[in-house]
């Protein structure tokens, strides 16, 4: 081996990185905003989760709360506690029916939200799986048009000969098709991204309308139903200081009898 | 010497490519990688801090705008709106009433905006200004907002008033309109019910600001404590509001009567009917004791029920004010969608910081202080009578067996003197205890049942400052939902389209270098069978008759025929690399392979001048490329390689172009050339076995890749 053969092997043997092409094959710039792009989806992806699960969350709590509410008046009812005096009874049914009447109002409110908002929400989120897919297949497509495109400038480097022109040839027929894919791929992407991620607000804005207003009937009808029970069954006009009074004075009184004092 | 040191130097080189080549190439760019991927995330660092700062910012802005906004609204109102009312003939009732309090609140937003004019909003310092400023007038504010709110429902009672005649109504919107020219109002309460809505909006804009502010803010700890502020703010006039509500209310003397019917109750005679179940409980204790004694087995009947009734109602409470943390704990208007712009989102996100941040929070404090805290003593206190009730039990006993002696010794007297003592006690006592313990209960009620009046009241006045803002708030009920529900259901649909496409795309074969072992099927199908019957699987295949193949996506196959031995042309006997049998035509795609030597040019059998590049093998069973019209119409004719025309009569073609056959045959009928319109429009011969077909997937509108 003489020293001349192993010079020249050296030099021209100094590698740039294998399978990355010199030429450019998307620009910063554009590589930057789909970046960017694909961010803002994924982020909104998170969000989506995030508050599909806490709406259900919530919704779930809303229920259990009003049940536990029919059962405090429901259990006070059944005892036999409430017989004892008319007006006593009267107070506690009253309640009870009212209770059990926000109940009915708070079921059909959590159906209403499940139906505008919970779902809706549920079925946007479905949609990231297949977008995550498309960029994950163009990422692909990148990685195969880069590999072949730096083959391809392997082989223009080389000598021009016979044997040489048919394999340049022949990767250049290779890398077209794959060329082509990622192109398509890369541009429907940019095109459909931002697309996609602005629908969102057509999307969910009837979702937040119905929110409010189920609320909003909600809170309408407990304002009438507790008016009304407010009047027939509490001491009007205490403020709360004057309840905590009250109740402590009758502590206290309980306090006094001497079968209460711990001997 | 030279020598040597050339050698040993280049054959270090070579060792240190040799080195390189194997795995060191790739640490070499590893490295660069890694540097640039540290460069590139510091970068995405620096640009995301950035993003918070403008955010940060906007969210100041639009604190101080509001504000201005809103004080300039207040103004149009109290001023020109007022005083083309005062004209108005004849004199309008009560119309002082309607802008009682609204100078104190427009005088303590003047004073917030002298404050925070002071810098230019644009400056770092100025969070902390503004921060400042909110702080130094929080008392000011709470004092003006909470006449202003408590006094509210009186002006929603004027306006109501105004409303019942027609003309004069009409006349007031027009006044309104003419006014405000620019903004969409159309009664008084639009502006008088500004300050009730912007009270409640300064925790959310805080929060946002808080939101987007890094904890190394110097203003940090200072934007907190505002923010919390606020919310204590809003607590403290909701609070006022209730008060002068009852105090203003309730002067009326029939409402009294609930307290009166507790005062009332008589455990005496109560207890005389609880007989029953006395012996009910006793069943079901086992104690059966030998003396009967009716009143007081009623009075411990009696309390046996308080004792239980007691303990279940404290366990309810407290299973209510579980669920009830744990709504409080589901933050749902936290989310960010990118949405800040738009009203519905916004308006759901105040009305449920205003929901979870103090009109909850405080219904929760008073269901403690004023239900469950007494809840909790008084069963504290059932221990006492409890004990004594057994101790009582334990001296009967007893005294049964000694009852019936003539003469008791000192000891047996002491013992029925200790159960006497503690029978008349109880006897004296537990009728009380039992009655004062029911008050309490029925007044617990009372006070549930006003909670949850206030808590509908909070939320109703809130509601009121959003009414006009949505756009669907004036449709009835019914008509809502049927909106709301058919928006849902298009939406649902778009999304199913859109889903649709991406699945859709994303099954389209891809073209892609294939694996090895298709490679190998390739060449053997290829070989065997010429390139132009190769087929790809466009999805897999799973066989249900006899002779049908169960074929994977991408599989490819070679066609031997087009249609099966009953003439049916779905489906299609092919060579799946040894195995042959039928698969479906409509899963199966033309496949075009990269590495196709373009076939002989009919040129080449014509001597004539040879141009440099081409080199063609003569490949004897090449054929050309039949134009028939495959299964799927979606079938594009391009030219598969370079041509450049050498005369006349024929065109120039780069590859990929398409084209459209005219005829595929030339004047002389040979089918090796073929007349194409090229996209240019021109026109001209072309070999025919330069042009192929290209798949071309159905493009729904929509995700198309």
């Amino acid at each position: 081996m003489s020293v001349t053969s192993h010079h020249s092997f050296c030099l021209s043997r100094i590698p740039f990185k294998i399978g990355q092409p010199k030429k450019q094959i998307v620009s910063k710039t554009v590589e930057r905003d789909f970046e960017r792009e694909y961010e803002k989806l994924q982020k909104l992806e998170d969000q989506t989760k995030k508050l599909h699960k806490d709406m259900k969350k919530s919704t779930d709590a809303d229920l259990a709360m009003s049940k536990a509410a029919v059962k405090i008046s429901a259990d006070l009812l059944s005892n036999p506690l409430c017989e004892q005096d008319q007006a006593f009874l009267d107070s506690i049914t009253a309640l009870d029916t009212a209770m059990k009447r926000m109940d009915a109002f708070n079921q059909e409110k959590v159906n209403q939200i499940q139906k505008t908002v919970i779902d809706p929400l549920k079925k946007y989120s479905g949609v990231f799986p297949s977008l995550n897919m498309a960029v994950k297949r163009r990422e692909q497509a990148l990685q195969d048009y880069k590999r072949l495109q730096s083959k391809v400038e392997k082989y223009e480097e080389k000598e021009k000969n016979g044997p040489a022109m048919v394999k340049l040839h022949q990767a250049k027929e290779e890398l077209r098709p794959v060329k082509e894919d990622f192109e398509a791929k890369n541009q429907q992407l940019l095109d459909e991204m931002p697309k996609f991620y602005q629908s969102r607000i057509d999307y969910f804005q009837p979702s937040f309308e119905a929110l409010i207003r189920a609320q909003v009937v909600y809170f309408t009808e407990m304002y009438k139903i507790f008016s009304e029970l407010t009047d027939q069954i509490d001491q009007g006009g205490l403020t709360d200081e004057q309840r905590q009074r009250e109740t402590e004075a009758k502590l206290t009184e309980l306090r006094a009898l001497s079968i209460v004092a711990d001997d | 010497c030279v020598c040597a040191c050339l050698s040993s130097l280049t054959l270090s080189l070579v060792l240190l490519y040799k080195d390189n080549s194997l795995s060191g190439e790739n640490t070499v760019s590893e490295e660069m990688l890694a540097e640039e991927a540290r460069k590139k995330s510091k970068e995405e660092e620096a640009a995301a801090k950035e993003r918070a700062a403008q955010r940060q910012q906007l969210a100041i802005e639009e604190l101080v705008q509001s504000e201005r906004n809103y004080l300039r609204m207040l103004q149009i109102c109290s001023v020109d709106i007022r005083s083309s009312l005062q004209q108005l003939q004849p004199p309008l009732a009560n119309l002082d009433r309607l802008f009682l309090y609204i100078e104190d609140v427009m005088e303590v937003s003047s004073r917030l905006l002298s404050l925070l004019d002071r810098r230019p909003s644009g400056e770092p310092q100025f969070l902390q200004t503004l921060c400042d400023s909110f702080l130094s007038l929080s008392s000011d504010i709470e004092a003006a907002y909470k006449e202003y709110l408590a006094y509210y429902n009186q002006i929603s009672i004027v306006e109501n008033s105004y409303k019942q005649k027609e003309a004069l109504w009409n006349e007031i919107v027009r006044i309104i309109k003419a006014s405000a020219p620019e903004v969409n109002a159309s009664s008084l309460s639009f502006f008088l019910v500004m300050p009730v809505q912007r009270i409640a909006r300064y925790p959310l804009l805080l929060q946002t600001i808080q939101k987007h502010t890094d904890t190394s803010h110097p203003a940090f700890k200072l934007l907190e404590k505002t923010a919390l502020t606020s919310i204590a703010l809003n607590c403290r006039i909701n609070e006022y509001k209730r008060f002068r509500e009852v105090a203003d209310k309730y002067k009326k003397t029939e409402t009294l009567t609930i307290k009166d019917k507790i005062n009332r109750l008589n455990p005496h005679s109560i207890a005389k009917k609880t007989a029953r179940f006395s012996q009910q409980l006793k069943h079901e204790t086992g104690i059966k004791p030998k003396l009967v004694d009716e009143e007081f087995d009623a009075f411990e009947g009696f309390f046996n029920i308080l004792e239980h009734g007691i303990l279940v109602l404290l366990e309810n409470v407290e299973t209510y004010l579980l669920h009830l943390q744990r709504f409080l704990d589901c933050r749902t208007e936290e989310f960010d969608l990118d949405m800040d712009g738009e009203k519905s989102p916004i308006c759901y996100k105040e009305i449920t910081t205003a929901l979870r941040q103090w009109i909850l929070p405080t219904f929760e404090k008073r269901m403690r202080t004023l239900i469950h805290k007494p809840l909790c003593a008084l069963r504290d206190l059932l221990v006492g009578p409890r004990n004594l009730i057994r101790k009582r039990l334990d001296k009967l006993l007893d005294f049964e067996m000694i009852e019936s002696k003539s003469t008791l010794s000192y000891d047996e007297q002491a013992v029925a003197n200790t159960y006497r003592t503690i029978n008349t006690l109880l006897l004296n006592e537990l009728p009380r205890f039992n009655g004062l313990a029911l008050q309490m209960i029925w007044s617990m009620l009372g006070t549930f049942s006003c909670m949850h009046k206030d808590l509908a009241a909070d939320m109703e006045q809130l509601f009121q400052s959003f009414a006009q803002q949505l756009p669907h708030s004036h449709l009835h009920p019914s008509a809502f939902w049927e909106w709301a529900e058919s928006a849902v259901l298009e939406s649902a649909k778009k999304l199913q389209t859109v889903c649709q496409n991406v699945e859709d795309t994303l099954n389209a074969p891809v073209v892609q270098p294939l694996s090895p072992s298709s490679q190998r099927r390739l060449k053997q199908l290829t070989d065997k069978h010429g390139s132009g019957k190769i087929y790809q699987v466009a999805s897999t295949v799973v066989g249900s008759r006899d002779l049908d193949l169960n074929l994977a996506r991408g599989e490819l196959v070679a066609i031997l025929s087009e249609a099966d031995t009953r003439g049916d042309k779905r489906r299609w006997l092919v060579d799946a690399g040894g195995r042959r049998g039928y698969a479906p035509s409509s899963k199966l795609i033309r496949y075009h392979q990269a590495m196709e030597d373009p076939p002989p040019s009919p040129h080449l059998i014509v001597p004539l001048d040879v141009t440099g590049k081409r080199r063609h093998s003569y490949t004897p069973e090449s054929q050309p490329m039949p134009m028939r019209v495959v299964r799927q119409p979606y079938f594009q004719v391009i030219a598969a390689y370079d041509f450049t025309a050498r005369g006349n009569h024929e065109v120039s073609l780069r590859v990929g172009e398409p084209v459209c056959v005219l005829e595929p045959y030339d004047k002389r009928g040979n089918r090796e050339w073929s007349l194409v319109e090229a996209i240019s429009g021109q026109r001209g011969y072309v070999p025919s076995n330069y042009l192929s077909m290209k798949p071309v997937e159905a493009r729904p509108p929509g995700f198309v890749f």
